[in-house]
């Protein structure tokens, strides 16, 4: 579903990420983790096409997004759910108007924007939240709702970078169980994230970078602390 | 269907981006109103005036205003004699008087008008050269032909264009400011909303377009406030200027009539290009997908 073939990435002729290769297939689950600085989010920005490879290609679904246009750039994004570390929800919004913005603004009919928001808060269990504001909602709960607009388009990727980053070890445990569960539905999905305790509790496939480099691509691994110091 | 919900929610977006821009959007309006309706003046003049060198630039005819005291007749034979006139055609002032009476209501004084020569050339190129003859004549108070006035209006139409539109020019570029910062603002307080919107893959345009029609709005606005403005100047003020016209020179003035309704359309044009561009610049700017 995911593949990058030598994919360098060059800011100001400084490396960020040098020579990567990576294949993640349809309904993987993976942890991408790394010390700060080892281009964790550089991947993914090359994955959302927030950026472009300084060589390399990359590939989404059998498309190649290495040389999409400007005009190309929306229609692969609609075919991606992204979860933000920062939630990145609508503070005067609902539950349910933050999760429906997107679809709405893509012309979705009202009858259809309710049935697939309903689907997606009762994917993340907040059905009965619909009509709260995020700030009274705890940080899991926000994060959940961030999950539910990240799934609403029903996207075959989901890329999370550092989605537990702001929440306590507990709730980020139930939230990466969550991202398991919808990738368990045939959803690939892709996690960074620094948390140890979580990534060995999971038990999945870890793809460790450092230095812009991976240097180890493990099935039901753990997080390689010393590896990556 | 799909892309009506959309344009509603555009349009709504607009409705909401207009809302934020609060006092800033009077602001704009108002100097693109000045902007445009100095713009549109001058436009207006301008064409009038060169409306009225064309047709009065191209008259071979000298108006003589004779001293009192002279035989109309008698000057208008020496006036034939000199070359190239072709035709001399008297006015006396009793007959220039009736004709003034009964255009105009004027009051029953004794009669001011001095008797006229009208005399008819054969070619442009003489009307000067006849002109200085004729001023050399006793019984001739002064002259006045149509092509001097033409003359003399083209300077005060190119002085008029040339500042007209350096004001304008600065006046937009005025305008250009404030809509950037307007629309700055907006973009702003969306800033997540936008930011969510093109990480989802919405099309730019959805995301610009409210903007754009922000500024094409006030464009809008503008060119109203200016349209009203040069039709009660068109309204009020041309009945007086022929007057001015007529008497600098008894001919026809209806030549400056020219309909404002161009001058309308192309204010419109102008506003809401310097709108929507503004905006579409300023979006371009902090917007990048
Ligand atoms: N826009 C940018 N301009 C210049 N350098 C950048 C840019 N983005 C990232 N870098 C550099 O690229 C390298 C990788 O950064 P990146 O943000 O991908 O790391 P990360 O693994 O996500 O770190 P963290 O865990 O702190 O989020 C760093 O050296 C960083 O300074
Ligand atoms: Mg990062």
């Amino acid at each position: 579903m995911i593949r990058l073939q030598n994919i360098h990435k060059e800011y100001n002729g400084k490396s960020a990420l040098t020579d990567v290769n990576l294949h993640i297939g349809l309904g993987e689950f993976a942890f991408l983790v790394g010390p700060s600085g080892a281009g964790k989010s550089t991947l993914m920005r090359l994955l959302y096409r927030e950026e472009a490879p300084t060589r390399g290609t990359v590939t989404i679904g059998g498309v190649n997004i290495t040389r999409l246009s400007r005009g190309q750039v929306p229609l692969l994004r609609r075919r991606l759910g992204i979860v933000f570390q920062d939630f990145k929800l609508l503070p005067k919004q609902t539950v349910f108007d933050n999760v429906a913005y997107v679809l709405r603004a893509l012309g979705v009919d009202e009858v259809d924007v309710r049935r697939r928001v309903n689907s997606a808060l009762a994917i993340v269990s907040l059905e009965d939240k619909t009509a709260e504001f995020p700030e009274t909602l705890s940080g899991g709960e926000q994060q959940r709702v961030g999950i539910a607009r990240a799934i609403v388009n029903g996207p075959p990727v989901l890329l999370a970078d550092e989605p537990t980053g702001n929440l306590d070890p507990q709730t980020s445990l139930e939230i990466v169980q969550l991202l398991d569960r919808i990738s368990q539905r045939g959803t690939t999905v892709l996690i960074s994230t620094h948390d140890q305790p979580i990534v060995d509790a999971m038990r999945k496939r870890v793809i460790s970078l450092k230095n812009g480099q991976i240097i180890s691509d493990v099935n039901s691994g753990i997080y390689e602390m010393e590896a990556l110091r | 269907m799909r892309n009506i919900r959309i344009f509603l929610r555009v349009l709504t977006e607009t409705t909401t981006g207009l809302k934020r821009g609060g006092w800033s959007n009077w602001l704009v309006i108002s100097i693109l109103a000045v902007a445009l309706t100095i713009f549109g003046g001058v436009l207006q003049t301008t064409m009038a005036i060169k409306s009225v060198v064309s047709s009065w630039g191209s008259q071979l005819e000298i108006s003589a205003y004779l001293k009192d005291g002279f035989d109309p007749q008698k000057v208008a034979r020496n006036v034939s004699q000199l070359p190239d006139v072709q035709l001399v055609e008297i006015v006396p002032k009793e007959v220039a008087w009736q004709e003034m009476q009964n255009n105009y209501k004027v009051a029953a004084l004794n009669n001011p008008l001095p008797n006229t020569l009208h005399i008819k050339l054969a070619n442009v190129q003489a009307v000067e050269k006849t002109a200085d003859k004729l001023k050399a004549f006793t019984s001739i108070e002064h002259i006045r032909f149509p092509l001097k006035v033409a003359r003399n209006l083209n300077k005060v139409r190119q002085f008029l264009e040339i500042a007209g539109f350096v004001v304008t020019g600065a006046l937009s570029a005025a305008t250009l400011v404030v809509i950037g910062n307007t629309i700055h603002l907006v973009i702003q307080s969306r800033q997540r909303e936008i930011e969510i919107l093109s990480l989802t893959g919405v099309s730019p345009w959805y995301i610009k377009g409210p903007l754009i029609l922000q500024g094409a709005s006030y464009g809008m606005g503008a060119a109203l406030i200016a349209g009203a403005i040069l039709f009660c100047l068109h309204a009020y003020m041309d009945p007086y200027i022929h007057e001015q016209l007529l008497s600098f020179l008894p001919m026809n003035s209806s030549v400056m009539d020219v309909g404002l309704l161009p001058t309308l359309i192309v204010v419109l044009t102008l506003g809401v290009a310097v709108g929507a561009g503004g905006s579409a610049w300023t979006s371009g700017r902090y917007i990048k997908i």
